[in-house]
């Protein structure tokens, strides 16, 4: 019966969309049959932590009992191991969270049946991606997603610059498919098989040719297009501030982990190409450029989800990096990581999709003082804020911490310095976003309440009961690593490691030793925390200054008036004190300084994101072929 | 494996690229878009060639056990990459059609509200 | 874009003999999806081309007042679930999913041979059928509503390069 709850809870999203167009116009069952489909299918996937994670089973399931027949797969087959069934919990969690926001705030537009059908279906399809076991499977599914989140973003019909962004991002989405399937026809070509087990068996990397290594770096740059690395990553900054924000949540928080688990697929298990130095060299460089390019455009912006797509995007450098180290404790920061970024990062979408349904703006100039109206939602972003910047005791801490010590190891072990770099650009790249959300949150949230902002309310209870739930696993997920490590992380790396035992589960006892030639070893799944820290300690730390940083404000609040101080301190810090009438700082100018010392590479840079649908295929073309070269200079 | 399909097809995908990158009207783009589906329907397609080999139907009595057919697998990919262009072109046609009720212009380099 | 004239009399004749014509050959394509060249697919994209040719005779009024998007659109649902209603058949008589329960039912050659396939094929091809022929109503109608709203001398196709 176990053997049967993966396409269960794949079947049961699409079965719940198609139901949502058959009763879709009474509120009760469209709420009913939404909610039923999304917790099943969680309820589903918790279910098999016990049997795949904890006990280490790996479960294979031919579709209509095609079994191989003499060494051969011909069937579909699903296979879940720990480290799909680690993308699957993730999926369904945010899935589910994202759904009970969603009900009270799709009142806001119109047609909310065609919104859950379409939103079922995102579901449906990323959970199909990460469960399949077969390569076309994945890109039929990764074809559906990217429909469904196409026509989610083109969904409201009163902004105005929707559809722009929904057909930048059906254009540019539609050229990363194209690479996965011509990635497939070719590999399809050489081996005459479907199944990833076998694929990944009868390929090896020695004796590789070279349609196999032009098929790698297709499929490479394809799921890399998903994962919206750099050069493809402004339709993913249009998408995610047109879309409504229980989308962006699954856009920025789902759909770009799909295209990580691809990659970790392809390079990890299919072509078993990680062990090589110059592949990792390539990915790392490939995070660090995302990681830098994008925090340093998130300082330029102006519009609130605009820059939290900017900074999404930098954090999966962060995992892309990480996983390009390819050591046991690089590649368990990064699967750490890619579920914190999931958690925070929904938590500030979900916040920036209040702050939209309360006062029906995002633009940063426009928004101010909403922290006395909304004081949830303001301790709800400071939760998120925290977690993006890797303060303790929550979770972006452990993770970042790992990824740090991942990259000064590999730099010790290997002895280059263009690991330690690495380092030290993450650790820059740490310090810039702290600056862009203390930046977001003195506009957004404290400063001054514009008049017209006068009676804004609190968010409604059902949109802020996810939000709190999401707020207390960052908290529990940064206080509890060891417990998550034990139960989730550690398989999913040794899962990530041991494609042996991947290609006997799916293909019967001995195929991977009779047929694999030659094994290029990966890494070894153990590794140990470098210092001595608890996270208890931090928390009451943080308990404490906290408090007396709330004792100290409340003391001295009486004589601070609210447009005195600023321009003082603008003149002290940064001119000769001269005053000058027009000099006043917004709260969304913070660091016009820093800018403009830097206004020639900001200039650069924005101008480079020129907002042309020609320029973004040509940045993706120039990208593919750059990929291509450096395979066959280096395979 | 017959030469002239893939050089047919490598062709194809070039000019789809080309039209892509440096046409300004959407439709065009579109086009693009469809002419790179073609190519790349090519090429799977004459992956499963198998030469002298019949078609892969047992009701028409040609087929006996032990005879050589081509690949059966290729076509079958074809024909759902085949709906899913369609698909992407019936989105895309629409989408113009909405972008040119909001711009009044069909010219991508007049569609940039969105940049920086 | 030509202002189609509707009072055209050879267009509305033609159409009418095709009508019945292109229904047929679309079920036939659909029905013998399993046993010969075609399918679900094939047959339903066949089907919903006379939603273009009612377009063609009559114009847009014409085509939406003999085909009903509201029952297109519950009618794709319908397909889908049935699609899924039968791959679930195997889970619920013990073996996988997707397997073909209905065994042993006449030689190579009939219709009724090739068990739950043939009845999965009806119903993608059911889906195929309604869902094309909404998006072709739902095309032909946004593009009925535009030279309405524009000026019929402003410039229709933007700047061209």
């Amino acid at each position: 019966m176990i053997q049967h709850f993966p396409i269960l809870s794949i079947m049961v999203l699409f079965l719940g969309a198609f139901l949502v167009v058959l009763v879709g116009r009474s509120r009760i069952a469209r709420t009913a049959v939404v909610s039923a489909a999304v917790l099943t299918s969680f309820a589903l996937m918790v279910a098999l932590i016990k049997p795949v994670m904890i006990d280490g089973q790996i479960i294979s399931y031919w579709m209509g009992n095609w079994a191989p027949v003499s060494g051969y797969a011909i069937g579909i087959g699903i296979e879940v191991d720990a480290l799909s069934l680690f993308f699957g919990l993730l999926v369904s969690l945010a899935v589910m969270l994202s759904g009970f926001y969603s009900f009270k705030y799709i009142t806001q537009d119109d047609s909310p049946d065609l919104f859950f059908t379409l939103y079922l279906m995102l579901a449906g399809g990323v959970m199909g991606i990460v469960l399949s076991g077969d390569l076309f499977n994945i890109f039929v599914m990764l074809e559906v997603m990217t429909f469904a989140a196409v026509a989610l973003t083109a969904f409201r019909s009163w902004n105005p610059n929707a559809r722009e962004a929904a057909f930048k991002y059906l254009v540019v989405g539609s050229l990363g498919s194209t690479f996965v399937l011509l990635g497939t026809a070719l590999v399809y070509g050489q081996c005459h098989t479907l199944n990833l087990a076998q694929i990944s068996g009868l390929l090896s990397v020695n004796g590789i040719n070279p349609t196999m290594t032009f098929a790698f770096a297709l499929l490479f740059t394809g799921f890399g297009v998903k994962a919206f690395m750099t050069p493809f990553h402004p339709i993913a900054a249009d998408a995610h501030a047109a879309a409504p924000s229980s989308v962006s949540v699954l856009i920025s928080g789902v759909f770009t982990k799909t295209g990580v688990y691809g990659i970790i697929r392809v390079s990890y298990f299919l072509f078993k190409s990680m062990g090589m130095s110059s592949m990792q060299t390539g990915l790392v460089f490939i995070g660090c450029v995302s990681m830098f390019v994008c925090v340093t455009m998130a300082l330029n912006q102006h519009d609130f989800k605009r820059l939290l797509a900017f900074h999404s995007i930098s954090q999966i450098g962060y995992i892309l990096t990480s996983l390009g180290l390819c050591s046991a404790i690089g590649i368990a920061g990064g699967l750490y990581h890619a579920i914190n970024h999931t958690l925070f990062k929904g938590l500030l979408f979900l916040t920036a999709g209040a702050v939209l349904y309360a006062t029906g703006t995002t633009k940063l100039e426009k928004l101010g003082g909403l922290a006395r109206r909304m004081p949830q939602t303001a301790a709800l972003f400071m939760v998120g804020a925290f977690s993006i910047s890797g303060i303790p005791p929550f979770n972006g801490f452990v993770s970042k911490w790992m990824i740090y010590q991942a990259a000064y190891e590999k730099a010790a072990e290997t002895g280059s310095i263009g690991y330690a770099f690495v380092t030290v650009i993450a650790v820059v790249t740490s310090v810039l976003t702290l600056a862009s959300f203390v930046k977001v949150g003195q506009s957004v949230f404290f400063g001054e309440l514009p008049v017209e902002l006068e009676n804004v309310k609190e968010t409604p209870l059902s949109m802020r009961i996810p939000m709190w739930i999401m707020a207390a696993l960052c908290l529990l997920t940064g206080v509890l690593p060891g417990l998550m490590q034990q139960y989730i992380i550690n398989p999913a790396v040794r899962a990530t490691l041991d494609y042996k035992g991947y290609i006997d589960a799916m293909m019967g006892e001995g195929y991977a030793a009779a047929h694999l030639a030659d094994t290029v070893p990966l890494a070894e799944a153990k590794y140990t925390f470098a210092g001595a820290w608890n996270p208890a300690f931090w928390l009451v730390l943080f308990v404490i200054v906290l408090l007396g940083v709330t004792v100290a404000m409340m003391i001295g609040k009486s004589g601070r008036g609210a447009a005195t101080a600023i321009a003082d301190d603008k003149h002290d810090t940064f001119f000769g004190g001269e005053k000058n009438t027009f000099s006043q700082v917004g709260g969304g100018d913070l660091f016009w300084g820093f800018k403009y010392n830097f206004r020639r590479y900001l200039n650069v840079m924005g101008n480079a994101h020129s907002g042309v649908v020609n320029d973004y295929v040509t940045w993706g073309v120039i990208d593919l072929a750059l990929i291509i070269v450096y395979c066959f200079i280096f395979m | 494996m017959m030469l002239v399909n893939y050089i047919g097809a490598v062709l194809l995908l070039a000019t789809g690229f080309y039209v892509m990158m440096t046409k300004e009207n959407i439709i065009k783009i579109v086009i693009g878009m469809g002419i790179i589906d073609y190519g790349l329907n090519l090429i799977i397609v004459s992956i499963g060639f198998n030469e002298g080999g019949t078609a892969p139907i047992f009701t028409m009595s040609e087929l006996k056990p032990g005879m050589y057919f081509v690949d059966p697998v290729p076509q079958a990919l074809t024909l759902t990459s085949i709906v899913i262009g369609a698909c992407v072109t019936a989105m895309a046609l629409t989408l113009c059609i909405k972008l040119y009720e909001e711009y009044g212009t069909l010219n991508s380099s007049h569609i940039r509200r969105l940049r920086g | 874009m030509k202002n189609t004239d509707n009072s055209d009399l050879i267009v509305k004749c033609l159409a009418d003999k095709f009508l019945p014509l292109s229904l047929v050959l679309g079920l036939y394509v659909i029905l013998h999806g399993n046993i010969s060249p075609g399918g679900g697919f094939q047959g339903g994209v066949l089907v919903s081309s006379a939603v273009l040719l009612l377009y063609l005779a009559y114009g847009y009024k014409g085509a939406a007042a003999a085909i009903s998007g509201k029952i297109l659109h519950k009618g794709e649902a319908f397909g889908a679930i049935c699609y899924i209603v039968f791959a679930m058949l195997g889970i619920f008589y013990g073996f996988n999913f997707c397997r073909n329960v209905l065994f042993s039912r006449g030689e190579i050659g009939d219709i009724w041979s090739s068990g739950t396939i043939a009845l999965m094929n009806y119903a993608v091809g059911l889906k195929v059928l309604t869902g094309v022929g909404f998006l072709l109503m739902l095309v032909i109608g946004l593009l009925a509503a535009d030279p309405a709203e524009k000026a019929p001398d402003a410039s229709e196709g933007g700047e061209l390069k």
